[in-house]
């Protein structure tokens, strides 16, 4: 699905970023990795995944919240002068809490991450895509919390609305350049995230699905993986939900 | 090919004109430099010199004279020989 096309995803060692890692590898793609730290674990899962499917992943070590950063990653992959086919903006963070309680730094630093440091990959990512004749494809992470509402992650969710309200107007700014620009509103999924949630709560978030399950990384992934192939070459400007249907 | 003619390349490929008319060009004097050819000037620059340049200074970026004294002064092109 994803055969010779070469890709950029952030956050790869989370537990999406993982599930994508594997998706993507698995369907033919190149990927340049993004973490934030050293992470020996993950680029031995990363490198096993590149000898099992033939394609190569690289690691690239750099700090979301750094703006120098992110431009000097961009200027590294450029400088390797290989078309990049898409951007998968998965990395992110949660706060959670009352508005009442939430420090404002903590605000900031989730809009640093789960806004900003998109919006400044996509402004150099795209200007990049601009320049093939075949465009690219640009994956947001955006969250249900966004669209329904979740009490304790006002913040969190407003991040989210953000980055899709963003996309939205970005894909229609795109689209004569063929580059399409999308996002996955995933729903619960079972990532370490979670791990802040109690067993009653996941138990209810269940429930609340039509299919009573919570999601599994690889749903997203997989669903990140149609959305940068060719498959979904006439799919822009959307927020697709993947969320087991929620009642 | 030196700096300036590297330089007035870019203008004459992003807009498909001749050498004498991109030195005194500004930003839509012709029809080619819109929004959208804007970007592509940009796209030629950052391929001529190997640089990324800063959204405020592609907001800036709006005549040939301009442009040449921002790439010395900001990004290090040496236009001297």
């Amino acid at each position: 699905m994803l055969k010779g096309k070469n890709i950029l995803l952030t956050g790869a060692d989370g537990g999406m970023g993982r599930a994508m890692t594997a998706a993507f590898a698995k369907a033919g793609a190149n990927l340049w990795v993004n973490i934030v730290r050293d992470n020996a674990d993950y680029c031995e899962y990363a490198q096993g995944l590149a000898r099992e499917n033939g394609v190569w992943i690289k690691p690239m070590v750099f700090d979301l919240t750094d703006g120098e950063a992110i431009k000097a990653a961009v200027m590294s992959i450029r400088s390797e002068k290989l078309p990049i086919d898409g951007l998968v903006n998965n990395a992110g963070i949660l706060r959670e809490g009352m508005l009442q309680a939430m420090p404002i730094a903590d605000a900031r630093l989730l809009f640093e991450v789960n806004f900003f440091a998109p919006f400044q990959l996509m402004q150099y990512i795209t200007r990049l895509m601009m320049r093939q004749p075949n465009g690219g494809a640009v994956v947001n992470m955006s969250s249900m919390a966004a669209f329904d509402g979740v009490a304790g992650e006002t913040v969190y969710g407003a991040t989210k609305a953000a980055l899709a309200a963003m996309s939205k107007s970005l894909a229609k700014e795109l689209g004569r350049f063929k580059i399409r620009v999308n996002c996955i509103a995933p729903g619960v999924t079972e990532t370490p995230l979670i791990s802040q949630m109690s067993e009653e709560v996941l138990n209810r978030d269940r429930a609340n699905t039509y299919l009573g399950r919570l999601g599994r990384p690889e749903d997203i992934a997989n669903m990140a993986a149609f959305l940068l192939s060719d498959a979904a070459s006439y799919i822009t400007g959307q927020t697709i939900r993947v969320d087991g249907g929620r009642n | 090919m030196n700096n300036t003619e590297k330089y007035t390349q870019a203008f004459m490929d992003a807009f498909s004109i001749d050498a004498e008319t991109a030195k005194t060009l500004k930003f839509q004097q012709i029809p080619a430099w819109d929004s959208v050819g804007h970007m592509g000037l940009v796209a030629q620059l950052e391929e001529q010199f190997g640089i990324m340049m800063e959204p405020d200074d592609i907001v800036d970026l709006n005549s040939y004279d301009k442009g040449r004294e921002m790439l010395a002064s900001k990004y290090g092109v040496d236009f001297s020989a």
